[in-house]
Formats: C-alpha cells, sequence, structure tokens
C-alpha cells in the first residue's frame, strides 16, 4: 500500500469490564482509522460502548475496565503497551481529550490562567512570560478575550467554560484531539457556535478530531466520517453524507430516523423500540434483531460480519448472502415501510 | 389539529382553560444587603386552551421552567394572576382548592432516573395519589384505575409492581404521565420530558404526548429547548428570551416565517449550515442578562438589527402576520431586506 499511514489505528480492540460475576466486553473488536486532520464522529446509544472506546483509545480505563485484546498505534506507537509515564508525557502534547462535562473539568479553586500554567510546566520548562503569552494566544484562538485567565471557572458562563477547556487541549497544539459528548450541556446557539470554531480551528491547525456524541444533527453537520456502534460493535461506518444519504444499517436508519425535523416535512417519528441487549449475557446472531424492523430468520442464527459495501462498512446480513433469502423471506410478509 | 370542543354544559365554555395575566417572578440574589433582583419571568402572558398543546420553547435560564413551578403553585407569582377556568388561582387557599387544582393540573419531571422513590414499587406513587385525591375508590378501584393508565400510556401493568431500578428511562417517563393521569387531569405540564432520555425512545414519548391529548382530553404544555420537537407536538408555540415571551403564535408559521431576531438565531442554530442566517454566524450563545435588566429589549445586546429604542424602551408585543412579536423592529422591511443581504 502506498497511501501513507494514519494518525491513529485501532486494531480488534476489545475492552472488558472484569466483574466477578461475568466479563461484560463493553468494546468487542473493534477497528478503525483516524487520517490526519479528519474529523471521525462516533454515535450510538448509551450504553453502546462509545465512551468506554473513547477511554480505551486515551488509556483512561480504570478498573474493572481493562483492554483485553486488540491495539491503538498513534503515529506508529501502540498506546496499549506504553507505560504510565510515556503516557504522560504524550497527554496534552500529542493527544489531549475533552471530556463530556468538560465544563466541571476545570479546577475550581484556581484561575484558568494557573491551570493553563500547570498543564504547559508540566511538559516544557517555559519562562513565565513565554506561557502568559502561550495562554493568552489559546483563549484568543477560542474567542474568549485573554482578560479571563485571571478568572476563576465560576466567573465564566457553561459555554465559556466548555471553549476554555477546548483552549487547554490546544495549548500543545497536538495532532488529535478526542471530545466525548463536549456540547451537550450546552444551548443550542452556543453549541452551533463552539462546533463552528472547533472545525475552524481544526482547519487552520490540521489536528484530527475524534468525536463522540448521541446527537445525529452534530454527526451530519461537522464530521467527514462516521462510525454507528450498537452493543459494543461498530455496526456501520461511512463518508457522512454517504451515511445520512444512504443509512444502510436498519440502526443506521432508525437513529437517523428518531430525530423529527425543525424546517422538513412532518412526518410520524418511530424511534427504536426496546433498548440494547445485555452484555453480560452471551448472545447468538445479530445483536440488533430484537429491535429491527426487517429481521429475518437468519438472523437469530448467524453473528454478522462488517462487510464492504460500496464505501461503507455494515455489519447486516441484508448485504451478506443470506440477506437474499430474508429478502425473499419477507417479500411474502406485507412491507412495513 | 387545534379545534375545541366545548360543551354547552360546562359553565367555563368559551374561556381558555389556563391564562396567565403578566405573569412575573423575581428572585433575590446576593446577600442580605444586596440589590440584586433576578427577573426570572416578566410580565408573561399566556393562554392553554381545551385539548390543546403548547410549546414553551427556551434556552437554559429562559425561565420556562420557572413558568412550570408558578403554573404548578410550586411558586408563588410576585406580580400577576393565573387563572385556571376562569378561577384566579391566589384565591385557592385551603387545602381542599389546592388539592382539586393539583388534581386538574398535573405535572411531568424532566429526570425519570430520580423523581421515584427507590425504596416503592412503580404502583406506589399512583395508589398514594389516588388515596389522596379520589378517596372515593374502594383498593380494587384503585388498582383498577392504576392499570387503566398504565395501559394509557403503553406499559403492561404487570410492571407495576416493578421497582424504579428495573425500568429504563423511557419506561419511567412512561410512569410519571401515567402518574399524572390517575387524577384525571385537564392539564399536563410537562418540564423537559424528553431532554434526558435517549434518542431512541424520545420518539415514543412525543408521540404519547399527542395521544393522551386525543384519548384523555388534556391539554399539555410541553417546556422543551427544543424547538424539532416542539414543533412535532404543538399547536402553538411560545418563544421565551430572558424571562419574557418573545413571540407566539401557531408553530407553523412561527417555524416558517419567524420575526422576532431571537426565534431567527434559534431556528438557524438547528438548521442546515449552509443555509444559515448570516446576520448570526458571530453569536456565541452567551446567557442572557436577567440581574436588575432595567427597561429595553433584553435581546439588544445580541441582536444586529437594535435600534436606539431598543435600549430605552421594553418592547411590548404587536401582531405580526399570525404571531404577536415583542420586537421593535421585526415586520420593518430593512430587517427583512438586511437579513437576506447578509449585511447592516
Amino acid at each position: 500500500m502506498s497511501t501513507p499511514p494514519a494518525l491513529l489505528e485501532v486494531q480488534g480492540l476489545t475492552i472488558e469490564y472484569l466483574t466477578d460475576a461475568a466479563a461484560v466486553r463493553a468494546v468487542d473488536a473493534v477497528s478503525f482509522s483516524v487520517n490526519a486532520g479528519e474529523f471521525v464522529g462516533i454515535v450510538g446509544e448509551s450504553g453502546c460502548g462509545k465512551s468506554t472506546m473513547l477511554f480505551g483509545i486515551a488509556q483512561l480505563l480504570s478498573p474493572p475496565g481493562e483492554v483485553t485484546a486488540g491495539s491503538v498505534t498513534f503515529r506508529g506507537r501502540d498506546m496499549v503497551r506504553l507505560s504510565a509515564g510515556e503516557l504522560r508525557h504524550m497527554r496534552w502534547r500529542d493527544f489531549s481529550v475533552v471530556m463530556q462535562s468538560a465544563m466541571n473539568a476545570l479546577n475550581p479553586m484556581k484561575s484558568i490562567g494557573a491551570q493553563f500554567r500547570d498543564a504547559l510546566l508540566a511538559h516544557e520548562r517555559m519562562p513565565a512570560d513565554r506561557v502568559k503569552e502561550r495562554s493568552a494566544e489559546v483563549l484568543t484562538l477560542v474567542g474568549i478575550d485573554p482578560v479571563h485567565l485571571h478568572s476563576y471557572p465560576h466567573q465564566l458562563s457553561g459555554g465559556m467554560r466548555q471553549r476554555a477547556m477546548i483552549a487547554m487541549a490546544l495549548l500543545f497544539t497536538p495532532q488529535l484531539v478526542v471530545m466525548d459528548e463536549p456540547t451537550s450541556a450546552l444551548d443550542v446557539v452556543a453549541q452551533r457556535s463552539l462546533m463552528l470554531k472547533i472545525r475552524e480551528l481544526q482547519e487552520r491547525l490540521g489536528f484530527a478530531v475524534i468525536f463522540v456524541t448521541h446527537d445525529m444533527h452534530v454527526v451530519n453537520r461537522y464530521s467527514d466520517r462516521v462510525l454507528v456502534m450498537y452493543a459494543g460493535q461498530v455496526v456501520e461506518t461511512a463518508p457522512t453524507e454517504q451515511l445520512f444519504g444512504q443509512p444502510r444499517h436498519p440502526y443506521s436508519r432508525g437513529l437517523i430516523e428518531a430525530f423529527p425535523s425543525v424546517t422538513g416535512p412532518r412526518r410520524e417519528l418511530v424511534g427504536i423500540p426496546g433498548s440494547p441487549p445485555d452484555l453480560a449475557e452471551p448472545i447468538k446472531g445479530c445483536r440488533f434483531r430484537e429491535r429491527c424492523p426487517v429481521a429475518f430468520a437468519a438472523c437469530a442464527e448467524i453473528e454478522p460480519a462488517l462487510i464492504d459495501v460500496e464505501g461503507a462498512q455494515v455489519r447486516c446480513l441484508l448485504y451478506s448472502d443470506a440477506g437474499v433469502v430474508g429478502e425473499r423471506e419477507r417479500s411474502g410478509a406485507p412491507s412495513d415501510g | 389539529m387545534a379545534e375545541q370542543h366545548h360543551s354547552a354544559a360546562d359553565p367555563a365554555a368559551g374561556q381558555p382553560l389556563l391564562r396567565a395575566e403578566s405573569l412575573t417572578r423575581h428572585f433575590r440574589v446576593g446577600g442580605t444587603f444586596s440589590s440584586e433582583t433576578l427577573h426570572a419571568v416578566d410580565a408573561v402572558d399566556l393562554t392553554v386552551n381545551e385539548r390543546e398543546i403548547v410549546a414553551l420553547v427556551g434556552e437554559s435560564g429562559s425561565g420556562k421552567s420557572t413558568i412550570a413551578r408558578l403554573l404548578a403553585g410550586i411558586h408563588k407569582p410576585t406580580a400577576g394572576e393565573i387563572y385556571y377556568r376562569g378561577r384566579p388561582l391566589r384565591g385557592l387557599r385551603s387545602r381542599k382548592d389546592m388539592l382539586w387544582y393539583r388534581g386538574e393540573v398535573g405535572m411531568v419531571f424532566q429526570d425519570p432516573f430520580s423523581a421515584f422513590n427507590p425504596v416503592h414499587r412503580i404502583s406506589h406513587g399512583i395508589m398514594r395519589n389516588l388515596k389522596l385525591h379520589r378517596p372515593e375508590l374502594s383498593a380494587a378501584e384503585r388498582r383498577a384505575e392504576a392499570e387503566r393508565v398504565s395501559d394509557r400510556v403503553g406499559l403492561s401493568p404487570r410492571l407495576l409492581s416493578r421497582f424504579p431500578h428495573e425500568m429504563s428511562g423511557g419506561e419511567r417517563q412512561r410512569i410519571g404521565f401515567a402518574q399524572a393521569l390517575a387524577l384525571r387531569p385537564k392539564l399536563i405540564l410537562a418540564d423537559e420530558p424528553v431532554s434526558m432520555l435517549d434518542v431512541s425512545i424520545r420518539a415514543g414519548i412525543l408521540n404519547l404526548m399527542v395521544k393522551l391529548r386525543e384519548t384523555e382530553d388534556v391539554s399539555l404544555l410541553y417546556i422543551t429547548h427544543d424547538l424539532a420537537s416542539a414543533r412535532y407536538v404543538a399547536d402553538r408555540i411560545l418563544v421565551m428570551y430572558a424571562g419574557k415571551i418573545a413571540e407566539s403564535g401557531p408553530t407553523e408559521s412561527v417555524l416558517a416565517d419567524p420575526q422576532h431576531p431571537y426565534t431567527r438565531l434559534l431556528l438557524s442554530a438547528v438548521a442546515d449550515p449552509l443555509d444559515a442566517d448570516p446576520e448570526f454566524a458571530a453569536d456565541t450563545g452567551e446567557p442572557p442578562r436577567v440581574i436588575n435588566p432595567g427597561e429595553g429589549c433584553r435581546f439588544r445586546w445580541r441582536c444586529p438589527f437594535a435600534i436606539d429604542a431598543c435600549h430605552t424602551v421594553t418592547p411590548q408585543p404587536r401582531r405580526i402576520g399570525d404571531s404577536d412579536v415583542a420586537c421593535h423592529v421585526a415586520g420593518e422591511p430593512a430587517t427583512h431586506a438586511a437579513g437576506a443581504a447578509g449585511s447592516l
């Protein structure tokens, strides 16, 4: 292959919560790659393993969660096997993480400037004026007046705190920023403004973003590629336009159709009845079949593999040889639209 | 969709089910000697008709939840009055009157994970409500009624003997509606009932609200920050900003032809970025100023169209098309021309 190696290469990543009763496989053999400067969105319901996977990638899992198989290769090094010291050296500098409740992740006892200084000095010996200069720089980047370096977190609005966290993540201009629902606590206007800012900075500075969310609107508007996760597995991945234009997996279709539109035609919403399966129990066949509107007999027997379908990857028997049988089976029954 | 059914026998026929008149609620903030007052709700007029679904839409801090609490009788208004079937709420003083009102107007809360006592079975809340509000029912009738309401919200009556932790968020929120329905209310105040639920089950709850209007003849005040879901369920939309109603009108006309600059901003934030309103591209969504706001339009600090009058005169609602709009500049040809050209 002549293509340059991806910035991040996740191979067969498996994460289990090892409890006394059983091992719960929250992330099951997930593989994907992120190229430099790419914006990858990861979507799914709560409990589908998206946050666990993000923690696994950033090596932030705490017991009983553990990576039990697979690798996470970031710029040629397998992060799973790095020591805590090596990881500490890479965090903030090479990749940074913005957490879900990032606006509460700031230390309430320290000013914004002091927290930026701590992060900077943890990695580099830097004269005080350079620290100040860089802190002011990144704060300006996210659209906050540098006077707020003297502010304490409680003096800032939720949107500003969230921006300050993103500024902190950019202190060293990392190549990868991992974000776990950074905008879910914000109002729509603040959310749009923050997302536009992230995209603008990304285009300017060239870092890649892995963005976890449950909000299909956000993914549709801002990501280059989408990974749809269900019950610990990737069930579909495709370029954003393709996924929303032609969702192939019934679960992706369900997620997209679960959102009412504010401008388009009014149509009946169906949602996805039921809830994800209990991962502590062994599952036979397709994990989505009990909630799937188009499931057929083989879905209870055969576990679908992730297969290539015209530029997308889909984990559904409809697109395998068994799908032909299923098609025939269902054509006898009335169509459920 | 919004047609009303008044029976001739109803003495309250012809008037709205619920009406609030210049409803105001202020909170003192800061220390004992502080003169700072937070104007959570200021001079709000609103009505809910029989069998009508009204959406109250606003961002956090707009005062929409305070309105829900005022209407539920949890807070007392600083000024203004709420009339239910023409009776002022201030006049409801006895325990009997309050029981009557709380039976007529039910409430469903945002967080289905903390709204239930974990040590009691799901049926407990429904049964206790029935005992309190409908003491004429026998134990068997109460049980039958609990089964009826759980069936109405699409849950098997078997679930009534479960504990809250055994149920999903969507099921718990349905129980929240069942609990309100048991009192045979005429109005349900639903404060962000879907915002904490997974996207896959939100649709079910939204559909349930629309269905309850048909099967139970209730009106709903749906309080939300989400314009799209408001459009999905509501006949009428009220858009709140900083404690005031910025714009109100029939759902489709408010969304198809928004008049107030704030409504336009909200819509542009959820609509496709390609045809977003360029006028508002730079807005960062800073929270409104509601502490000692003084005279003038509260949106003026963020408004690209603000004129001198906006700083000195509080705009009163005016009829523009089908909507009532509290804005000095809305409806002027200049606003629209400028908006289309993307410059001012």
